[in-house]
């Protein structure tokens, strides 16, 4: 690893602490970017870029002040550190509650991810017949309706960081990842269309395209839109049913509806402006938000993962986070600020995009615990049902409580038995109503990739959320008129 | 001549150089400070300098591109010889084009507020305006931000264009709460103007305070008025969708539809308006260097414009509209024109309704058939008979975005300049009545 800038990083800390500041940390942080872009097979582009910067962030009379700069000169730097500091300082007197941070044991300590099979190693032609492959399987495997446009963009980047602080933390990072993103859209004019986004991301090399075989099944996805638009009939909706929901939209639920709420600065109010509060308050930890089945968990130290790192931003060393266990909300995701005022340890959820964002707490992987079932026994357990495999249109309100998802591919379930497609149902409940209605899940455990958005400006980091099918009893569905 | 000009036809000639037969660079240097609030006290106070080069290059109808910064011109030359390496493996691009040669663009005036160069040297002030002013209102606590931006811009192509412009920017937002309720109001402007800033505290204050206690409203059709803040967000959808970059690539609304089909009520006229030069985004010429120029997207219910750079000028059999980016066409900023209704009139016009303050997390099913739905998020409030009568729990709208835009009743006279999270294209735009909208709940 070809470490570079670690003396002035070094450096601004020190600088920083000479100014008078209470708490100082800078980051160096590098990402280098590829990728290539086509439409319905035929290439659009391709890039290569890069970002890299200093992001320092000073306490001083109460105030956190951050500052960034994109020239790697001593003289852009101190000017940097030196903003951060004046800027906080002129905001104490308007500090009703001077910021804190929690003692925490830092790490002094180098990890890299590495590929298994190197970008380097995989020429541009090889990306291109994938892009025209891609469109030749998916656009041949329907007759009647028609794939109208299939984007695709391949990607890689190199994220690398050094980062240290006042306190004595020493991390240097680096994580490579690829991703692969397409939108497809199959339309009979007179009938309809059928849409949908998807994307594969994780920490490693091309070695993940063999495991996502996009083109293996994209041709059949094809082909099952197709019969949604000939065939899907409406979901049921004039009485409760058994849902049994696909993994795909149990990951993003447990996202959206357990990870975002137990994120401690939205539980402060920090993000009140932004991306919201949460229905979780403070005093909530060890309510019950669920039945004994609901246990989610966030874990950066997955291997090959989206949201992959042994270290957060702050210094501190990750961990999983049993976020809700059996029902009961169990753990907030902390930084060293909120660690502080919630009197406990940050458990190494600081993160920030690139070198021009301050670190805020963030998830990283956030999964469903799998049960016992299979998906064949989720199904046979429904007398008259829906499964949801997939979806398009979702949200959740700012306080993360009252969520929709408009189903994709969907299916009826009539004693125990798929029967036919069924067109955009949608699954719009409360994050208790979800957690306390799963009676039971299967053994299976999928991640799906995700950019997760947060923070002002607007912070896009890479996340996986997953879990096994689970069943919920008598759910009321709607459906897209 | 400055340094940043300089620098962006030092790296066109590099490429150049190194072979590409065409390069375009455009060149950025951003000056940036930004107050975050929460609870009622500053989170964060953020300070950002960024000089960055975007690079356009082209060789045999190959497109490559880059990012890098603009202290690291070593690097970039490495990476733009990398990129003259690959151009031979890759095949032409469907969207080729070659750049154009434009005529020289008229400057847009009045780009820069000095006073607004004070706040980014000391911002403290403002900070405590703001504060002052939440705090004279019966609230109990607010949030938000505010960021004062100097943008300088210089571009350099290989068909002689060589351009610089700069202009200052304010972006804010206030949320307020107050009991059950919230308000959120913002702001996207180029000049300073205290008055301006205190009454986006107020105003989310205000309706923070309206929407203190809530009801449950039932899920069904209501006339629902659409604050600056919601419609602001859901044009900012459709204008994209008016992008040829948009209809491309299948995320668009008006794949099916030719310039001149009806598309919207006759009272809906939605502008794409560069040379505004009080909105942030506003700017002379385009990432090609083509001058902009204000235009109709939807006039008077009509499609009048597909957004377009050379290439999907090109594509389209079309000419460029002055909106490249250096791939893609970009909207640049937003204007809808007004009506002639006040807000008492719009709410006279309501028998059992709603007024949408603001909404988050807007999400499509589909983008070819525009069906959407949105989550409320602030004060939203009960019309009956032509009376605020209380404010209604959290909500959602689920419909259709061409429907929608077909069943305007009412436009207002009066607009607002909006420029937050949700709203990321600045748009100026009036308070608009929807007949019909179709709204939805949770089921449990």
């Amino acid at each position: 690893m070809p470490w570079q800038h670690e003396d002035i990083v070094l450096k601004a800390v020190d600088y920083a602490l000479s100014l008078g500041a209470k708490y100082a940390e800078a980051r160096y942080h590098r990402t280098s970017r590829s990728s290539l872009a086509s439409r319905n097979g035929e290439v659009i582009g391709a890039e290569k870029s890069f970002s890299e910067g200093i992001g320092v962030r000073v306490l001083a009379d109460g105030a956190m002040g951050f500052s960034s700069t994109n020239v790697l000169e001593w003289d852009s730097v101190k000017k940097a550190v030196e903003e951060a500091f004046s800027k906080a300082r002129s905001h104490g007197r308007l500090m009703r509650s001077p910021i804190e941070l929690s003692e925490e044991k830092v790490g002094r300590a180098s990890y890299e991810v590495i590929e298994k099979k190197r970008p380097e190693d995989v020429g541009i032609e090889e990306k291109v017949s994938y892009c025209s492959d891609l469109w030749k399987h998916a656009s041949a495997a329907i007759k009647t309706a028609r794939v109208a446009t299939l984007t695709t963009s391949i990607g890689e980047s190199v994220e690398e960081k050094v980062i240290a602080n006042s306190d004595g933390a020493f991390i240097r990072s680096r994580v490579p990842r690829v991703s692969v993103w397409y939108n497809v859209v199959v339309t009979l004019p007179s009938k309809g269309t059928v849409q949908r986004f998807f994307s594969h991301a994780a920490s490693g090399g091309y070695e993940w395209f063999e495991k996502w075989n996009v083109l293996g099944y994209l041709p059949e996805d094809v082909k099952t839109f197709e019969k949604i638009i000939l065939e899907a009939k409406a979901p049921p909706t004039d009485r409760p049913v058994d849902v049994v929901v696909g993994s795909e939209i149990v990951g993003l639920m447990v996202h959206e509806s357990c990870g975002h709420p137990s994120e401690a600065d939205r539980i402060l109010g920090r993000e009140a402006a932004q991306a919201g509060k949460s229905f979780i308050k403070p005093s909530m930890l060890g309510q019950r938000i669920g039945n004994e089945n609901a246990t989610v968990i966030d874990d950066p130290t997955i291997p090959g993962s989206n949201g992959f790192y042994l270290y957060d931003d702050e210094g501190v060393p990750a961990r999983p986070r049993y976020l809700y266990k059996e029902g009961l909300i169990n753990e907030f995701l902390h930084n060293r600020w909120t660690a502080r005022v919630f009197k406990t340890r940050s458990n190494a959820a600081a993160r920030a995009m690139d070198y021009a964002s301050e670190p805020i707490i963030r998830m990283a992987n956030t999964y469903f615990k799998p049960g016992d079932h299979t998906l064949e026994e989720l199904i046979e357990g429904v007398r008259y049902g829906v499964y949801i495999k997939s979806y398009m249109e979702w949200n959740i309100d700012d306080e993360r409580w009252s969520q929709r998802y408009g189903g994709l591919e969907a299916y009826l379930i009539e004693n125990g038995e798929l029967k036919g497609l069924v067109k955009n149902p949608v699954l719009e409940i409360t994050t208790k109503t979800f957690y306390s209605s799963v009676d039971a899940a299967d053994r299976n455990l999928a991640f799906y990739a995700g950019t997760c958005g947060k923070g002002e400006p607007m912070q896009g980091v890479p996340v996986w959320f997953g879990g096994p099918n689970v069943r919920l009893r008598n759910i009321q569905l709607r459906v897209i008129a | 001549m400055t340094q940043l000009i300089e620098a962006a036809i030092k790296l066109r000639d590099s490429a150049l150089r190194a072979g590409f037969e065409e390069a375009a660079v455009l060149a950025e240097s951003v000056e940036s400070i930004m107050v975050k609030f929460a609870n009622s006290e500053p989170s964060v106070i953020q300070r950002w300098s960024t000089r960055t080069a975007h690079v356009y290059l082209a060789k045999q109808q190959r497109i490559l591109g880059t990012s890098v910064p603009l202290s690291s011109p070593d690097e970039a030359a490495r990476i733009i010889a990398e990129l003259h390496a690959l151009h031979t493996k890759v095949p032409p691009s469907m969207l080729y084009a070659p750049l154009p040669e434009p005529p020289k663009p008229q400057p847009l005036e009045g780009l820069v507020d000095k006073k607004l160069l004070e706040v980014l040297h000391d911002p403290s002030g403002v900070s405590e305006a703001i504060v002052e002013t939440a705090r004279r209102h019966p609230i109990d606590h607010f949030a938000g931000m505010f960021q004062v931006a100097l943008e300088r811009k210089a571009l350099a192509t290989s068909k002689g264009v060589e351009l610089e412009e700069e202009g200052t920017s304010l972006k804010m937002y206030i949320r307020a709460f107050a009991g059950e309720g919230s308000g959120q109001w913002a702001l996207g402007s180029r000049r300073y103007d205290i008055k301006r800033i205190e009454e986006v505290a107020a105003t989310a204050a205000d309706l923070a305070v309206k929407s203190r206690s809530q009801e449950e409203v039932p899920p069904g059709k209501y006339d629902i008025i659409l604050s600056p803040m919601v419609v602001g967000n859901l044009f900012n959808i459709v204008a994209e969708m008016a992008s040829a970059s948009s209809i491309l690539m299948g995320a668009s609304m008006f794949i099916n539809k030719d310039v001149g089909d009806k598309v919207a009520s006759d009272a809906l006229t939605i502008i794409d308006a560069p040379r505004n030069a009080e909105l942030p985004g506003s700017t002379a010429f385009d990432d090609e260097g083509v001058p902009t120029y204000t235009k109709p997207i939807i006039e008077k219910g009509v499609l009048r414009n597909i957004l377009h750079n050379s290439k999907t000028a090109s594509k389209f059999g079309a000419s460029s509209t002055g909106n490249a980016g250096l791939i893609l066409p970009r909207v640049w900023t937003i204007e809808v024109a007004p009506g002639e209704h006040s807000l008492e009139e719009m709410l006279r016009e309501v028998k059992n309704g709603l007024i949408v303050t603001n909404n988050w997390y807007t999400r499509l099913q589909n983008y070819v058939e525009g069906i959407f739905s949105t989550i409320t998020r602030d004060a939203t409030l009960i019309v009956r008979n032509g009376e605020v009568v209380g404010a209604a729990r959290k909500m959602r709208i689920a419909d259709a975005l061409p429907r929608m835009i077909t069943n305007i009743a009412a436009i207002g006279k009066e607009v607002y300049d909006i420029h937050w999270w949700e709203v990321d294209i600045p748009t100026r735009t009036p308070y608009i009545l929807f007949r019909e909208v179709n709204t939805s709940k949770h089921t449990a």
